[in-house]
């Protein structure tokens, strides 16, 4: 029982840190759009989050494969698939030069992830209480 | 009062409506796209007149949006305020331009260019300047491999930079010139004014680069003028017996950027081979089995980002990539073109360069020397600006985009030409006009910071019939052209030609739908200024940046990069030939127009092989190249004058026409020579007249022009109006997406 707590438990910290990366994505975004930031620096910036945002969210899910926590785990496999889909169309990295063509559909792409962060760290502390 | 004030010519500025609907949702029921085509620096021809330079006390800028006074502004409050025709703030207008303190008598508003003219350059008072201005830096990056020796290239290249250089701008003395050759090591040129003869200084480890004597190898023009001199001389010889075959471009580039990033400037590449040496090389990676797929676009699209990341970091510190390519076999363009395509550069195009046929040198010698020689702007930034309500949504050409409505340029290259994409986001119901205006920021080449300043108005309707009878087919093509090079690179082939097609049977649907009765479908109706919108349509698809067939990827690339960058007349004429006549003058055709640089031009006709008859002789104008097209039927007397020689004799390919002292011959040499003389100064290009003959294996390079006609799988005209027919009644149905998709995989197939 004790290593499923710590299961969730770990599984909050990473979604509230996934969450937290969520929203510097979105504020980087809307300061793109005021002008703050230049489009080389905005990507440079977002681009190092980029592979450790999927990674320890595909960590997390194989986690709870092999814990056989299947619920949570086809919970996060579409994600999983999206972010997989992502980086074999080579899409997954932000380009400066095609920034502000893509830009709509980055914020909502990032809105929509945090949200799903959103609910996946509350549904872990639930679980974990 | 304002009627009398005019828009920019549309060469500066266009748009593809100039009647504005007055909400988003009568735009979309219209399907146009919005778009304005501008090129605010152009090239100045010789009978146009130049853009008036003012420089008055204080430039007058509205507080609030920072637009720049204008001639389509109100004046308010008895001329003594004026009303920002951008955000409607009412600005106070400061006293000079009510009452000249000098004279002491009333200004006429009428005689002060910037409240007239919609073009106008400002002399930038301090406040706009940043540290002294940049002066002209050229950095010349030349491979020197095998190919580079043997074509030519290096030797006529050396001869034309050298006998350029006094015309190389160069206010002050302040222009540094450098150079860098490469092959699969470095070599940099110690130019010291002090030394007698240059140095040349060998860097082969291409992993980590040395830059030796980093103060000597940009040196000052004048100052070393008789070192360069030296340098220039020996340069055509220098690696005469080289058997290297590779090219270190990444390195070179590194290299040059090293050494003028400080300053910024202008890097000019000259390359004869695919950079096949060193980090970021490049590999042949064109393969024929693709061609026609869907994986087609992946050859059109860079091969490796260091390219791209290479090119932005230039922009960065100002610096603009021009690219010469001279290769016959594979080069990569589609990579090498983003160098350009970030910087505000422009990319020349030689396959088979051979110095030795004296039209391959004569045309590179005077591209190259007009290059040296043109007026550009340098370290520029151009700002858009709209009336509030209408936004920018893209924008398309060869820059950097920093913000959605701010565009680095470090060099306005005055051959280019960009393109915006605009939005109704609100109801305009109150503006009776909406206006543009661009800012392009920049140091000019006496080392003034200026900032070129265009407006164009737009009046605002409600009427759907309004919107559609302004409507202009050649911005909403050339706009179309553009948006379909980017959707090639980013997206694929197939996915720019369902763009360019869509976009005509949009238009043509929501026309039918809106205006008339369901009884009349049978007859395609489109209203009368649209005319053109259908055949301009085709030609695209067929242009050789979209057509299908088995086009080598550089061929395409390179297509691409001329649509997406040429000024629009260029870009028209490249789209849709110009074809005239001309073995039937009229008494003054191919005469000199009296006081103007012009000659009188024969009719332009359709480029149909129908319209062409069995004893012609025509003169095709693709923007790229003069075709002479002779029949076998050919008058002998007309051929004999022309060519000096009868048709059998004559050889099929590119020519140097004799000038032969009689009058039709005369007359035919002007008209090329005005074709020659306007594209140089528009475009930088100086055409090679090629003769095609009708029973010459040439013939179906000239024939692939005449996009009325069927070609391979591609329609002809009168079979395409007959689809655009049955798409168009058909159109009703695809306000449902879904049925939309299905028709446009329809087409394909039967395309
Ligand atoms: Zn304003």
């Amino acid at each position: 029982m004790g290593g499923e707590a710590l299961l969730f438990l770990f599984a909050a910290i990473l979604s509230a840190l996934l969450l937290f990366i969520m929203v510097y994505f979105i504020i980087m975004f809307s300061d793109l759009e005021c002008d703050y930031i230049n489009p080389i620096d905005l990507c440079s910036k977002l681009n190092q989050f980029v592979l450790p945002n999927y990674i320890a969210h595909t960590v997390l899910t194989v986690l709870f494969l092999l814990t056989g926590k299947w619920l949570s785990f086809l919970f996060n496999l579409p994600l999983v698939i999206y972010n997989v889909k992502r980086y074999m169309d080579n899409k997954h990295m932000y380009d400066a030069t095609e920034i502000f063509r893509t830009l709509s559909y980055d914020k909502k792409e990032s809105f929509i992830k945090l949200i799903f962060f959103f609910i996946s760290f509350f549904l872990c502390k639930l679980i974990f209480y | 009062m304002q009627s009398e004030k005019k828009n920019p010519s549309n060469q500066y500025c266009c748009s593809t409506l100039n009647a504005v609907p007055q909400n988003n949702a009568l735009l979309q029921k219209s399907k146009i796209p919005f778009g304005l085509v501008f090129a605010p620096y152009k090239n100045i021809g010789p009978d146009e007149p130049e853009v008036p330079v003012v420089s008055p006390e204080v430039i007058v800028r509205c507080k609030i949006c920072r637009a720049y006074i204008n001639p389509f502004v109100t004046f308010v409050d008895q001329g003594t305020r004026w009303k920002c025709n951008i955000c409607h703030v009412v600005n106070d207008l400061p006293a000079f331009y009510s009452w000249d303190s000098k004279t002491r008598q009333a200004v006429d508003r009428n005689t002060i260019p910037e409240l007239n003219s919609s073009v106008i350059e400002f002399v930038a008072t301090q406040e706009y300047t940043r540290g002294p201005p940049q002066p002209v830096v050229i950095m010349f990056v030349m491979d020197v491999s095998f190919q580079s020796i043997q074509s030519g290239m290096v030797a006529t290249a050396a001869r034309t930079i050298l006998s350029t250089l006094d015309s190389i701008p160069n206010y002050d003395n302040r222009t540094k010139i450098g150079f860098i050759t490469y092959d699969s090591t470095l070599h940099f040129y110690n130019l010291n004014s002090n030394l007698n003869e240059p140095q040349m200084l060998v860097v082969s480890d291409l992993e980590d680069i040395f830059i030796p004597a980093p103060d000597d190898l940009l040196v000052n023009l004048s100052e070393s003028r008789s070192v360069i001199e030296s340098f220039l001389n020996k340069l055509g010889n220098m690696h005469k017996s080289t058997q290297n075959v590779n090219s270190a471009l990444p390195a070179a580039l590194t290299a040059a950027n090293k050494i003028i990033g400080q300053i910024g400037g202008k890097i000019a590449i000259f390359q004869s081979n695919i950079p096949n040496c060193g980090k970021n090389a490049l590999k042949k990676r064109e393969d024929p089995s693709l061609y026609n797929t869907s994986k087609e676009s992946t050859l059109l699209q860079p091969a490796d980002n260091w390219y791209k990341e290479f090119a932005l970091d230039c922009s960065r510190k100002q610096i603009c990539i021009d690219t010469f390519i001279f290769s016959g076999q594979y080069t990569d363009i589609a990579t090498l073109s983003t160098l350009p395509r970030f910087t505000g550069g422009s990319i020349y195009f030689y396959p088979g360069f051979d110095a030795s046929r004296a039209e391959d040198a004569n045309k590179f010698s005077s591209e190259l020397s007009r290059f040296l020689s043109k007026k550009i702007g340098l370290e520029a930034v151009l700002r858009i600006r709209s009336t509030r309500g209408v936004s920018v949504k893209a924008c398309y050409g060869n820059f950097f985009l920093m913000a959605s409505d701010l565009v680095q340029l470090p060099n306005v290259n005055p051959d280019n030409c960009y393109a915006l994409e605009a939005s109704i986001d609100k109801d305009l119901t109150s503006e009776p006009y909406i206006c543009f205006q661009g800012a392009i920021l920049h140091t000019s080449n006496n080392g003034e910071r200026r900032i070129r300043v265009f407006t164009n108005i737009i009046p605002v309707t409600n009427n759907l019939t309004e919107v559609f009878a302004n409507a202009d087919p050649r911005a909403i093509a050339a706009f179309t052209a553009k948006k379909a090079v980017e959707r090639t690179i980013t997206d694929k082939l197939e996915d720019a030609r369902n763009l360019i097609i869509n976009t005509c049977i949009d238009i043509m649907g929501a026309y039918k739908q809106a205006f008339t009765s369901s009884g009349q479908a049978s007859q395609l109706l489109i209203i009368e200024n649209l005319a053109l919108l259908p055949v301009l349509t085709q030609a695209l698809l067929k242009n050789i940046a979209f057509r299908r067939g088995n086009i080598p990827s550089d061929i395409r690339s390179f297509a691409l990069s001329v649509l997406y960058g040429s000024p629009i007349e260029n870009a028209l004429s490249y789209i849709y030939s110009k074809l005239y006549a001309i073995h039937i003058l009229d008494a003054n055709t191919g005469l000199p127009i009296p006081n103007t640089s012009q000659v009188y031009m024969p009719p332009r006709i359709n480029l149909s092989m129908q319209r062409m008859t069995q004893d012609g002789i025509y003169l095709l104008d693709n923007s790229q190249h003069i075709i002479i097209w002779l029949s076998r039927g050919s008058n002998p007397e007309l051929v004999n004058a022309l060519f000096q020689k009868p048709y059998e004799a004559i050889a099929s390919g590119k020519t140097t026409l004799p000038t032969p002292n009689n009058d039709y011959a005369t007359r035919i040499n002007n008209i090329i020579e005005f074709i020659r003389k306007d594209r140089l100064i528009s475009y930088n290009n100086s055409p090679y007249v090629y003769i095609v003959k009708e029973d010459d294996n040439t013939r179906g390079w000239f024939i692939s022009h005449m996009v009325e006609d069927k070609l391979d799988s591609e329609l002809s005209y009168p079979q395409f109006l007959s689809h655009l027919r049955e798409q168009v009644i058909l159109y009703k149905l695809r306000d449902f997406p879904s049925i939309h998709h299905k028709y446009s995989n329809n087409y394909q197939r039967r395309y």
